[in-house]
């Protein structure tokens, strides 16, 4: 073996041992079998992160289904944990859309919204616009199709004003 | 001895005054003359010259092996041991659990006055790691190994500096005091490894035997150790003392024998550059 050689082995190795060092100290594993959990949750951020840079990022079809499923049976909280699943980089904006719109349907009531619910909505729709300005849904079960409409709703839900102690309100119907 | 010299007598006698001259030479032969052709002689030169060679490349190949083994040495064992101590120096054990503490601020800078202080006492020399002559691969490959170097320190101070609380402010002071003042002080190599073995041994007595020995069981309630242990209870208590697992002070240990071990390997000029 060249001298040469055993100089790259031990660049490479040094920078590949550094890096582990670097990763258990990050990581912090409380034990031997939470060093392979959090290795492999380590390994799918950084492939995201490598996709989202070369560009080749995409949701996972089959989470997003599976949270669609959830958010049609009502389910807002599985349906909410699926959505967040299926895009972990927050870059889709039909995903984000959706997230927004079950803080609205399970923050809805006839009589008093659930403001903690409509904050965080608010929050979610903020993160829509972000992803795309000009998103519109094109879901027929939605009657709230763009972002700005469902803000509108989250805002006016958040207000405290005279409209809010008429008692026809009951029945209005959620959107 | 004299019937040697009788008979070299007798052939003197018996020849002419040429022919003595002659003998008078023959008399330091021992063997038998013999005429060598002109292509035995060639074939000696080449002999002679083949068996030269052959030393000339037992020695390269023995230079070869020495720059091979040395070359092992700095560029592979030596970021090994280093890295190791960095791995294990902010390692502490729980009572079932491992916990990774990160080096404070003040350990980065102890550690860069560590590496001034071998700079000055010749431990490392700075013009016998980097040199323009050196290729740029062997370069980066001499920070690697100081890059090593350095993180090891951190990491050693890490393990040895108490972790919080008032221990943590004497032990740390302590080490600047002594750091502060190595770096006026005129140093050999020798005499510096010396003082950091007994620097680094009193840190270590202190934290994983003295210091150790007042903190509190780790497996105890904090009623069960009022009742039973008041006093380890009271300065664990006093001192912000953390309860670690015993087998800490042995890692800890192999972890701080590991760096005093690297520094001794560490060569203050390379290989190359000695030959020179």
């Amino acid at each position: 073996m060249k001298e040469k050689h055993i100089q790259i082995s031990g660049v490479v190795l040094a920078a590949l041992y550094s890096v582990f060092i670097a990763w258990l100290y990050w990581a912090e594993p409380k034990n031997l079998a939470e060093v392979s959990t959090k290795a492999q949750t380590t390994i799918e951020n950084v492939t995201t992160k490598t996709q989202v840079a070369i560009g080749t990022y995409e949701i996972d079809k089959a989470k997003f289904n599976e949270g669609l499923d959830a958010f049609r049976n009502g389910n807002f909280i599985v349906a909410r944990d699926s959505f967040e699943r299926a895009d972990p980089e927050r870059r889709d904006a039909q995903t984000q859309f959706y997230i927004a719109y079950s803080f609205y349907r399970q923050g809805f009531g006839k009589i008093s919204n659930d403001d903690a619910l409509f904050r965080k909505g608010l929050e979610q729709t903020n993160l829509v616009v972000q992803a795309d300005k000009n998103f519109k849904s094109d879901d027929a079960d939605l009657q709230l199709k763009t972002p700005a409409e469902l803000k509108n709703e989250f805002e006016e839900g958040l207000k405290v004003t005279a409209s809010d102690f008429n008692p026809f309100k009951v029945l209005r119907e959620r959107k | 001895m004299p019937e040697v010299e009788s008979s070299k007598f007798k052939v003197q006698s018996s020849k002419s005054k040429f022919e003595e001259r002659d003998t008078d030479d023959l008399s330091v032969v021992n063997g038998e003359l013999l005429e060598i052709s002109g292509d035995k002689k060639i074939e000696t030169n080449q002999k002679l010259e083949l068996s030269t060679a052959s030393k000339q490349q037992r020695i390269n190949d023995k230079g070869q092996t020495t720059n091979q083994q040395a070359a092992i040495r700095n560029y592979l064992l030596l970021p090994f041991i280093f890295l190791t101590v960095a791995l294990l120096g902010g390692l502490r054990l729980g009572a079932n659990n491992f916990l990774f503490l990160k080096p404070a601020l003040v350990c980065l800078i102890f550690a860069s006055v560590l590496l001034v202080l071998f700079f000055r006492a010749d431990l490392i020399r700075l013009d016998g790691w980097f040199s323009e002559q050196f290729s740029t691969l062997k370069n980066i490959a001499n920070v690697a190994v100081l890059f090593s170097l350095f993180a090891a320190s951190t990491q050693v101070f890490n393990s040895l500096l108490p972790e919080s609380g008032l221990p943590f402010w004497v032990v740390a002071f302590c080490f600047f005091w002594t750091l502060w003042n190595n770096l006026f002080a005129e140093f050999d190599t020798k005499k510096l490894l010396k003082s950091l073995g007994s620097l680094f041994g009193l840190a270590f007595v202190v934290k994983y035997l003295l210091l150790a020995n007042l903190t509190a069981p780790a497996n105890e309630s904090w009623w069960q150790g009022i009742f039973q242990n008041p006093t380890q209870e009271a300065f664990t208590y006093l001192l912000d003392l953390p309860r670690f697992a015993t087998a800490t002070g042995y890692i800890q240990f192999f972890m701080l024998v590991s760096y005093l071990i690297g520094l001794y390997l560490l060569p203050p000029i390379l290989l190359e550059e000695k030959r020179k």
